[in-house]
């Protein structure tokens, strides 16, 4: 997989290449939007992360240039802005997501996964989580044909824990994942020790469950 | 007390004045005039009898027998007599005076000239009296009538003044209304000029224009500063955030090290969350969202209800709703709506007890629509309640271990406003919270 990190802040590109070659991605990096330009019409790249506020060009123009030059890779927008303009702007121009700094890098993962999924119409679209199966299509768990009735923020917890599987996930990560900004809360609420209570309830009656670990004082992790 | 009452009040006073001058002086004025011309007459008659006598004697008009004459017109109003005088008496001349008279029987009031000539070496006195009852009637008559008309006439200019003040003063009350009335955004606030020739108002006008001018300035550079600051901070917290993550993953610090850079996180995610509510809250103010959409309330806050549904069972928390039917409220920003209902309905499940309520009302009032959430929770206690929505306040709820309630109460009252929603709270320590929220001008009968 190759990404081509487009960001003017040299430390910020610096963290997303380490982070996303850690994950095994291979990197590029531009920090102007003319060596962006070039670089997306000369090579091929399967992500484009594009910071919108380049000083020396539009991220919105590079990703019209780039959309007409009949690129194929999936861009990603990031923006300090967080103006809602620009996010229907560049989805409109077609981007394919939006994400508003500060972000977590892990989000970017997920973000990125999610495209690839929908890009490729990727068949294997169920997963094994211990004895259960994920099924993110029709957003279902079952053990053996049997479904586990999950609430979506329970299946997105746990979808989340899984694809990033053997990593801790705080609480504060979580609970950014599903509620995005709009939970305006103190990181230290039970309300992610609510939802894992429940998921722990729901599945431990079908099956074992010790793949759902505890990360005592820090979060929670899938061991698989 | 209005100018315009005042205008109104000084303009009858001296008026009133004026009438009652007049009605002072018109009598005495009418009377003179009056006199004087009975006067005339009188001398002009007195001399034309005097020269009848000298040309065909006395003797024709005074009878032998008592040498004096009398004579009366048939309305007792006019009289003319005349007497012989002793020789040694020296009336004067010629009197004009009003003297009661005898006239058959009958002492009527007279204006009476007395002129005294000799005839024959015989001094007579010849007076000749004109009736005053009729005259002084009419006199009386005229002095009501003008007193009447004048009433009438400062009356009828009394309501034109004050119709005229009203005019006069429409730019002025216009001014007042459309300039500083009217909740308006500095930074597009409506310079228009008014057109009024009263100089004063243009004054009025250009003043208030002028210091408008200076008040959007100062606003649109603390927006402007507020939008930058934010801007500026989000990109080193993003490179802090983004590096603290990779020291996690990567496993490159020591166990004893995670719980701090778990802190480090923490803290940098709270600083981002003040920032941005900073830059949210500055944005709504400087109209930077869209107001495009249509929203049924009710179904904005089952939305929301549904969100939260798994915090609200956790706490085994009733939520008893009874909303009216009501229409769309339109135009609005349906993702701030919903991000003030979110905040209200988060913070009446966070401060509730275990087993409380959350009551959710909806009804019609006049061309409004009110939706009130109820809590039975800890409340606010009751010196803060005033400031729950001031952002600036917030920031030190905290320190002296009250509960903080964050920027989200700040975001809510900056969202309704944005949305004209008029907000207010009402809160006793321990015994709950109740916010309420008046929606203007939806059409209940819709939908």
């Amino acid at each position: 997989m190759n990404v081509l990190i487009v960001e003017d802040e040299k430390s910020l590109s610096h963290e997303m290449e380490e982070f996303l070659t850690h994950q095994g991605f291979n990197c590029d990096v531009a920090f102007t939007g003319k060596s962006a330009s070039e670089k997306v019409f000369v090579n091929s790249y399967d992500f484009v992360l594009l910071d919108i506020g380049l000083p020396d060009y539009s991220g919105f123009d590079l990703l019209r240039e780039a959309k007409d030059g009949g690129s194929d890779a999936a861009f990603i927008i990031l923006t300090a802005r967080s103006e809602l303009d620009d996010k229907i702007k560049g989805l409109d121009l077609g981007a394919d997501d939006y994400l508003a700094k500060p972000f977590s890098l892990l989000e970017l993962q997920s973000r990125m996964q999610a495209i690839l999924r929908r890009k490729h119409g990727l068949k294997n679209n169920v997963f094994d989580i211990g004895e259960f199966e994920m099924d993110i299509n029709n957003r279902t768990v079952t053990k053996n044909e049997v479904l586990i009735n999950l609430t979506k923020k329970e299946f997105d917890i746990l979808h989340y824990l899984a694809i990033n599987k053997n990593k801790v996930l705080t609480r504060m990560q979580l609970t950014e994942h599903i509620w995005g900004d709009i939970m305006e809360d103190d990181y230290d609420s039970n309300y992610i020790d609510v939802h894992i209570k429940n998921l722990r309830k729901k599945m431990g009656t079908q099956g074992d469950i010790e793949w759902l670990e505890t990360v005592r004082g820090i979060g929670y992790r899938v061991n698989l | 007390m209005k100018l315009q009452v005042k205008l109104a009040i000084y303009n009858a006073l001296s008026k009133a004045l004026i009438i009652a001058a007049f009605g002072f002086i018109l009598p005495l004025v009418t009377q003179q005039v009056v006199y004087n011309h009975i006067d005339k007459r009188l001398i002009a008659r007195s001399d034309r009898v005097l020269k009848i006598i000298s040309r065909g004697g006395i003797e024709e008009i005074i009878m032998e027998q008592d040498c004096s004459f009398e004579s009366y017109n048939i309305l007792k109003e006019e009289f003319v007599s005349i007497i012989p005088l002793s020789n040694e008496a020296h009336p004067p001349e010629t009197v004009i005076a009003n003297e009661e008279w005898n006239v058959g029987g009958e002492n009527l009031k007279h204006r009476i000239i007395r002129q005294s000539f000799v005839y024959d070496n015989q001094l007579y006195q010849l007076s000749i009296g004109e009736g005053l009852g009729t005259i002084e009637q009419l006199n009386i008559t005229i002095v009501q009538f003008t007193l009447a008309m004048m009433i009438i006439l400062i009356l009828v200019s009394i309501f034109m003044d004050i119709g005229f003040v009203r005019i006069l003063l429409k730019p002025f009350n216009k001014i007042v209304k459309e300039k500083l009335q009217l909740p308006q955004n500095p930074s597009n606030y409506n310079f228009k000029e008014h057109k009024t020739n009263t100089y004063e108002f243009n004054y009025l006008d250009k003043s208030i224009n002028q210091l408008m001018r200076k008040t959007r300035d100062a606003f649109l550079i603390e927006k402007e500063f507020i939008a930058n600051v934010a801007h500026e901070l989000l990109t080193p917290i993003s490179i802090l955030q983004n590096r603290l993550e990779n020291m996690l993953i990567n496993n490159e610090v020591p166990e004893e090290f995670e719980n701090k850079i778990l802190d480090s996180q923490k803290t940098l995610k709270r600083l981002s969350k003040i920032i941005k509510a900073l830059l949210m809250i500055s944005k709504i103010e400087n109209d930077q969202y869209l107001k495009q959409d249509e929203v049924v309330i009710e179904e904005l806050i089952d939305e929301v209800l549904s969100e939260l549904s798994e915090l609200i069972e956790e706490k085994h928390i009733v939520v008893i709703k009874t909303m009216q039917p009501m229409s769309q409220f339109s135009p609005c920003n349906r993702s701030l709506l919903f991000n003030m209902f979110f905040n209200l309905i988060n913070n009446a499940i966070k401060y509730n007890n275990i087993h409380g309520k959350i009551i959710v009302n909806g009804w019609k009032e006049d061309e409004d629509y009110v939706v009130q959430i109820t809590d039975e929770g800890i409340g606010i206690e009751s010196s803060q309640v005033e400031n729950i929505f001031d952002r600036f306040k917030r920031f030190h709820a905290g320190e002296d271990g009250q509960q903080s309630y964050g920027l989200g109460l700040p975001i809510v009252k900056t969202i309704a406003d944005f949305h004209r929603v008029q907000i207010s709270v009402e809160s006793k320590q321990m015994k709950g919270a109740c916010f309420t929220l008046r929606f203007p001008h939806i059409d209940a009968s819709q939908h």
